[in-house]
C-alpha cells in the first residue's frame, strides 16, 4: 500500500458493499481519491451513485470492506472504532445537509461541543468567537427551533471550524437550504476554509458549488468516471 | 462530570427529559406516598391491637426479669410496668357448702401502678354497658372479675382470702384490656398489688410464676429490637401475633392489602418510566451519533450517558420524595379523626426505599439501551434511515425485570407478593405482544384485501389502523405497557371492593363470640335449648375435649429441653386441647395426607403450623398423658385452619372412638348480642360448673381494625388511581411525537381535518381496545392468583368490573391521545414539520 505523506487525505481502492437481503449491493467500486493539503475537493455524481458513502469513509465514519484511507500519510481504515473516533477529535470537522445540531443545546453550546468532548478550558470563548465570524454574535443563547435554516448551518459551520480542524467534511451543506441562503453559506464555507488553510471535500448536487471546488470527482454507480 | 451537569442542566430544557424527570418523580412520589402512608396507618392498627396486650410490648420471663430490661426502657422514655401472673385458689364465706366457704381457680395478676399502659379496665354500668374505669389497685385490695363475683357470690366490699391475704374487694370488673392468651385455660381474673405478694406467701421457691415487664411508647419497637438479642433462657418476647391468632391474621392481611396498594404504585411506576425512557432516548440517539462523529470514544459515550441518567434520576427521585413527604401527609390529613389514637409519626425509611425504586427502575430499564446507544455507528450522521439501535435485546429485558423484582421485594419485603408480581409482568408482555403481533396481522391482512376500504369507504381510518402496523415495535410496546396500567387499575378496583368485602365478610357479624368451656356430657343436652341457634339455624354444635401433655414422639419421649424453639418448649410444657370430629370442620382445609374416616382408630390431624414448630411429619405417631392414661396417635393429615373465621378450632383432632374412653369435658361456641346478659345467668343457673368466656371484645378489636383499615384503603386507592390515571395520560402523550409528525404530512398533503380525527380515532381505539383487552385479562389472572395464593379469600368477581374496565380502558386511550395530538389540527403543519 503506497501513502502519501503530502496529500492530506488518500485513498486507494475502495470498496464498500452491503447486505441487501440475499444479494450483495455494491455501493462503491474500486475507488480511489487523493486529496493535497488545502485543497477542496467535490464528490459529485446522481442520487444512489454513492457521493454519501464515499464521503463517510474518506471521514473515517464507516470503514472499507477492502481498499484503505489515511490522512496525512497515517492509515485510519484499519484503525479501531475508538481509536478512529480518538482521531477525529479535533482533527476533521463536519457540516451535515440536515444541520445535526442538539435541539436542547444553545447555539453557544452546539459549537462549545467539540471542544467540551476534547476537554478544552477555554471552550466557551473560542465558541463565542467562531459564532462572531459566522456572524451570529447576537443569537448566542438562541435555541436551534429559534434560527432560521441558514442560520442553523452557520452555527453548524462554526461548529465544525471551532476546534481547528485539517480537514472539513461538509455532506451537502446547502441541500436544505434556498438558492440565496445556500450561496452565502457556500461562501461562508470556502472563505473559513481559505482563512483556516483547511482541506475541504464536499458532497453536492449543485453543479455550481462543484465548479468552485480545486477538483471534482463524479461518480457512478459507485465507480469513478471522472 | 463537568460536562455531565452542564448537559443535565442543558437537557433539561427539553421537553422529552422534563417528561421523563416528571414521570420518575410522579412514580417515587406515589410509591413512597403509599408506603409512607401505609406504615403510618399500619402503626396505628398495630397500637390498637397491642391493647389487647395492655402494653406496646410485653416480656415474659419463668423467674424475675433483671433489672437492666426495665432502666432499657426508662432511658428510652417509655411508660413502664411489671406485674407477676399466676394460678392461685380464692376462697370466699358461703352458707351453702358444708365448709362453709366456696373456692375457685383463678388467674391471679400483681400489678404495679399504672396499669395497663394501654387500654383500660372496664366496668358495666346500670344499662349493662361496658365503659372504661380508671382505678389502681391499691395494697390491702383486689379488683375481681364478674365470673369470679358470681362464682363465689362477692361484691364489692366483701373479703376473700388470697393466700395468707383477706383483701378487700374494691372493684367488680367486666373486662381488662389484656385479653390475650391462651383463653381456653383462662380462670376468672384477679388484679391486686404487686407489694402484697410477699405477705400473701403465694411465690415461694418453685412455684409457678411469669414475670412480666410490660412497656409503652413511641420508642417501643426500637426497645423491643434492643432486648430482643439479649434474652436469656425462660425469657421470651410476647406480642399479640403470637398470642391471637386471629389477631395475628386480621394484622397479616390488612398488612398484605397495603402491600399490594405499594406494590400497584410500584407497577404504574414501571409504565410510566420505560415509556417516558422510551421517547427520550430516541432522542438521545442524535446527542449519541454526534457525540461519537465528534471523536468521543464508545466508552467516553456511555460514561456521559450513564452519568447523566444518574444526574437526572437523582433530580427527579429528590423531587418525588418531596411529593410523596408532601402527598402522605395530605393523605394523613384526609384520614383525621378515623383512628382512636393520632397515626404515628412517619419514618424515613418509606422515603429511602421510593428514592431507591426509583434509581434502581429507571438505571434498571435505562442501562442497556444506553449501552446499545453508546455503540451507535457514527455514520448514522450521514444516514438517517440507517436502523436505529437495539433496545438491549434479552439482557435489558432481565435486567428490566430484576428491577422490578428488586422494588416489589423492597416494598412489599415478601418474596411470594414479588414473585407473583414479576410473573404477571413477564406474562403480560408476553400475552402483549402477541395481542399486538395478532392484531397487526389482522390489520394487515385487512388492509392489503381492501376490503376495509369498501366498509363505509373510508379510507382515512384504514390509513390510521394502517399507522399501528407501520410502528409494530412501538405499538407492541405502547399496548404492553397500556395494558399493564389499565390491569394494575382494574385489579385495584377489584382489591379495594371485592377482595376487601370478601375479607369482611369472613368475620361475620355473628360469628361466636363466646365460648362454654369445662361442660360435662350430662350437661350438653341441658345446655344445648338455652343457646341461641346459628344464622343458619342450627343447634350450637358441642365438641368433646380432653387435655393431654405430649411425653413421646415416634415412642421416643420428650420434654420441653429437645425443642431449642421457644414456642416449641411451651407447647410441650403446656396441655394441648384434643377434640374429636366426625367430619372436617369448616374453615379447615387438609394440605397434607387425608383427614380421617369414620373407622378409623389412633390416628390424628395436626395444625401444619404447630407440626411445623414441633417438627412433626406425617406419620409420625405421637402419645399424649391424658390425666395418667397414654393415648399414642400417628398423624394422618395436616390441616391449614382460617383462624379469622372465630369458630372453635383446633390444634388436634383424632376420631371420636379415640376420645370414647377418655375423661372429657365439652367446648361450644355461638353469637350473643352485646346487652344480652339473661342466656349466660340461666347457662350459669343449670351448669355453675361451666366456665364462660367472651371474646367478643377481641372480635370488636378485629373488626374495628378491618373498618379503620378499609377507610385507610379506600384514600390509598383513591390516590393510586389518579396516580395510575396521571401515569396513563404520560404514556400515551409519550408516543406522541411520531403522529403529531405524520399528521402535520397528511395534512401539508391535503388531508382534511375530519379525515385525520377519523385516522386518530381508528389508531387510539384500536390502541385502547387491545390494551383494555389484554388489562382485563391480565387482572382476571392477577386478582384470581392474589386471592387464592396472597390472601385466601373466597373470591367470585363481579363481569360487570371488567367489562366497565374494557370500555374505560378504551375511552380513556381515545381521550389521552386525542388531547395529546388535538393541537396539531390546529397548528400550522409546516411548524410541527420543522420542529421534526
Amino acid at each position: 500500500m503506497t501513502t502519501n505523506a503530502s496529500a492530506a487525505i488518500q485513498a486507494d481502492n475502495l470498496s464498500r458493499v452491503v447486505p441487501l437481503g440475499e444479494r450483495q449491493l455494491t455501493i462503491l467500486d474500486d475507488v480511489s481519491v487523493t486529496v493535497t493539503e488545502g485543497e477542496t475537493l467535490a464528490i459529485i455524481g446522481a442520487s444512489g451513485s454513492g457521493k454519501t458513502t464515499l464521503l463517510g469513509l474518506l471521514a473515517g465514519l464507516d470503514r472499507p470492506n477492502s481498499g484503505s484511507v489515511s490522512w496525512h500519510g497515517d492509515v485510519v481504515s484499519t484503525l479501531s472504532e475508538d481509536a478512529l473516533a480518538k482521531r477525529r477529535q479535533g482533527a476533521v470537522g463536519f457540516v451535515f445537509q440536515s444541520f445535526q445540531l442538539l435541539p436542547a443545546l444553545t447555539a453557544l453550546e452546539n459549537v462549545m461541543l467539540p471542544l467540551e468532548l476534547a476537554g478544552a478550558r477555554d471552550a466557551q470563548s473560542r465558541a463565542a468567537d467562531w459564532l462572531k465570524r459566522v456572524g451570529l454574535g447576537d443569537r448566542m443563547d438562541h435555541l436551534p427551533k429559534q434560527l432560521s435554516g441558514g442560520e442553523q448551518q452557520r452555527v453548524a459551520i462554526a461548529r465544525a471550524f471551532v476546534a481547528s480542524p485539517k480537514i472539513v467534511f461538509a455532506d451537502e451543506p446547502t441541500g436544505n437550504l434556498d438558492t440565496d441562503t445556500g450561496a452565502e453559506i457556500v461562501e461562508l464555507m470556502f472563505t473559513l476554509n481559505r482563512e483556516q488553510g483547511t482541506t475541504l471535500v464536499l458532497v453536492t448536487h449543485d453543479p455550481e458549488l462543484a465548479a468552485r471546488c480545486g477538483h471534482v470527482v463524479r461518480l457512478a454507480r459507485g465507480k469513478v468516471v471522472q | 462530570m463537568n460536562l455531565i451537569f452542564r448537559f443535565v442542566r442543558r437537557e433539561l430544557r427539553s421537553t422529552e427529559a422534563r417528561i421523563l424527570v416528571l414521570a420518575l418523580a410522579l412514580a417515587v412520589a406515589s410509591v413512597g406516598a403509599v408506603a409512607m402512608f401505609a406504615d403510618r396507618v399500619k402503626g396505628a392498627f398495630v397500637n390498637q391491637a397491642n391493647v389487647l396486650l395492655g402494653a406496646d410490648v410485653m416480656i415474659s420471663g419463668d423467674r424475675p426479669l433483671p433489672e437492666n430490661f426495665t432502666a432499657q426502657a426508662v432511658s428510652l422514655g417509655l411508660k413502664v410496668t411489671q406485674s407477676t401472673r399466676f394460678g392461685s385458689m380464692v376462697s370466699a364465706p358461703s352458707k351453702d357448702t358444708p365448709l362453709g366457704k366456696d373456692s375457685a381457680l383463678t388467674d391471679v395478676k400483681a400489678v404495679n401502678a399504672p396499669y395497663p399502659l394501654r387500654g383500660s379496665i372496664e366496668v358495666r354500668n346500670a344499662a349493662g354497658d361496658r365503659v372504661p374505669f380508671k382505678a389502681d389497685v391499691k395494697p390491702g385490695e383486689v379488683f375481681v372479675d364478674e365470673r369470679l363475683a358470681s362464682r363465689l357470690n362477692v361484691k364489692v366490699g366483701d373479703t376473700i382470702e388470697l393466700g395468707k391475704n383477706t383483701p378487700r374487694i374494691s372493684l367488680v370488673f367486666a373486662e381488662e384490656p389484656e385479653v390475650a392468651g391462651n383463653f381456653l385455660s383462662a380462670s376468672p381474673k384477679v388484679l391486686m398489688a404487686n407489694a402484697d405478694v410477699a405477705s400473701s406467701e403465694l411465690l415461694g421457691p418453685g412455684s409457678r410464676a411469669t414475670y412480666r415487664l410490660q412497656v409503652a411508647g413511641n420508642k417501643s419497637q426500637e426497645f423491643a429490637e434492643l432486648v430482643k438479642a439479649k434474652l436469656g433462657p425462660g425469657q421470651r418476647m410476647e406480642t399479640v401475633r403470637e398470642l391471637r391468632p386471629e389477631v395475628r391474621s386480621t394484622l397479616e392481611k390488612s398488612e398484605q392489602f397495603l402491600g399490594l396498594a405499594a406494590s400497584f404504585a410500584v407497577f404504574l411506576a414501571v409504565v410510566a418510566i420505560v415509556l417516558a425512557l422510551r421517547r427520550y432516548l430516541k432522542r438521545e440517539l442524535d446527542t449519541a451519533t454526534l457525540f461519537r462523529t465528534l471523536g468521543a470514544g464508545q466508552r467516553q459515550t456511555l460514561m456521559h450517558f450513564v452519568g447523566q441518567f444518574f444526574v437526572l434520576a437523582i433530580i427527579a427521585c429528590l423531587l418525588g420524595v418531596v411529593l410523596a413527604y408532601a402527598a402522605q401527609a395530605a393523605l394523613a390529613w384526609l384520614v383525621r379523626g378515623l383512628f382512636a389514637s393520632d397515626l404515628p409519626p412517619a419514618g424515613w425509611i418509606p422515603l429511602v426505599k421510593a428514592f431507591a425504586t426509583g434509581l434502581v427502575l429507571l438505571l434498571g430499564f435505562a442501562i442497556p439501551p444506553l449501552v446499545a446507544l453508546s455503540a451507535t455507528p457514527p455514520v448514522r450522521a450521514l444516514r438517517r434511515d440507517m436502523p436505529s439501535v437495539g433496545s438491549g435485546g434479552v439482557f435489558a429485558s432481565i435486567l428490566g425485570a430484576v428491577a422490578v423484582l428488586a422494588v416489589v421485594m423492597m416494598q412489599s419485603q415478601d418474596i411470594s407478593t414479588g414473585a407473583i408480581f414479576v410473573g404477571g409482568l413477564v406474562a403480560l408482555v408476553a400475552a402483549a405482544t402477541i395481542v399486538a403481533m395478532v392484531l397487526l396481522w389482522l390489520i394487515r391482512t385487512l388492509v392489503r384485501s381492501g376490503k376495509l376500504s369498501r366498509v363505509g369507504g373510508r379510507q382515512s381510518w384504514v390509513y390510521g389502523l394502517a399507522n399501528l402496523d407501520r410502528r409494530r415495535l412501538s405499538t407492541a410496546l405502547q399496548i404492553a405497557c397500556l395494558g399493564l396500567g389499565v390491569m394494575t387499575l382494574i385489579t385495584v378496583g377489584f382489591v379495594r371492593t371485592d377482595l376487601f368485602a370478601a375479607w369482611q365478610k369472613s368475620v361475620p357479624a355473628d360469628a361466636p363470640n363466646r365460648f362454654l368451656i369445662n361442660v360435662q356430657q350430662e350437661q350438653v343436652a341441658v345446655l344445648q335449648p338455652l343457646l341461641p341457634k346459628s344464622s343458619d339455624g342450627k343447634a350450637a354444635e358441642f365438641f368433646p375435649m380432653v387435655r393431654g401433655r405430649l411425653i413421646a414422639v415416634n415412642d421416643k419421649p420428650v420434654t420441653a429441653k429437645d425443642y431449642p424453639d421457644e414456642r416449641a418448649k411451651r407447647l410441650v410444657d403446656r396441655e394441648f386441647n384434643l377434640s374429636a370430629t366426625a367430619k372436617m370442620p369448616p374453615a379447615n382445609k387438609v394440605v397434607a395426607g387425608d383427614y380421617f374416616d369414620d373407622k378409623a382408630r389412633d390416628v390424628m390431624s395436626l395444625e401444619d403450623g404447630i407440626a411445623k414448630t414441633l417438627g412433626l411429619n406425617l406419620g409420625d405417631t405421637v402419645t399424649f398423658d391424658v390425666a395418667g392414661d397414654k393415648i399414642t396417635v400417628r398423624i394422618t393429615s395436616l390441616r391449614k385452619v382460617d383462624w379469622d373465621s372465630f369458630r372453635v378450632n383446633f390444634f388436634a383432632l383424632v376420631p371420636e372412638a379415640t376420645l370414647a374412653p377418655l375423661p372429657k369435658s365439652y367446648i361450644t361456641a355461638f353469637h350473643l348480642p352485646k346487652r344480652d346478659n339473661k342466656t349466660l345467668a340461666s347457662v350459669v343457673n343449670v351448669a355453675p360448673n361451666v366456665l364462660a368466656i367472651d371474646v367478643s371484645e377481641i372480635m370488636e378489636r378485629v373488626r374495628s381494625i378491618v373498618d379503620q383499615v378499609a377507610r385507610a384503603l379506600e384514600f390509598v386507592f383513591a390516590f393510586t388511581l389518579v396516580a395510575g390515571l396521571l401515569t396513563l395520560y404520560t404514556a400515551v402523550i409519550a408516543t406522541q411525537d411520531e403522529r403529531r409528525y405524520d399528521t402535520a404530512l397528511i395534512r401539508t398533503l391535503g388531508g382534511t381535518k375530519s379525515q385525520i380525527r377519523a385516522a386518530l380515532i381508528a389508531e387510539f381505539s384500536a390502541l385502547g381496545g387491545a390494551a383494555g383487552l389484554l388489562g382485563v385479562a391480565g387482572s382476571m389472572l392477577l386478582t384470581w392468583v392474589l386471592a387464592t395464593r396472597l390472601l385466601k379469600i373466597d373470591f367470585v368477581a363481579s363481569p360487570a368490573v371488567w367489562l366497565i374496565g374494557f370500555f374505560a380502558a378504551t375511552a380513556c386511550t381515545l381521550l389521552a391521545g386525542w388531547m395529546g395530538t388535538r393541537s396539531v389540527l390546529t397548528t400550522p403543519p409546516i411548524q410541527v414539520l420543522r420542529e421534526g
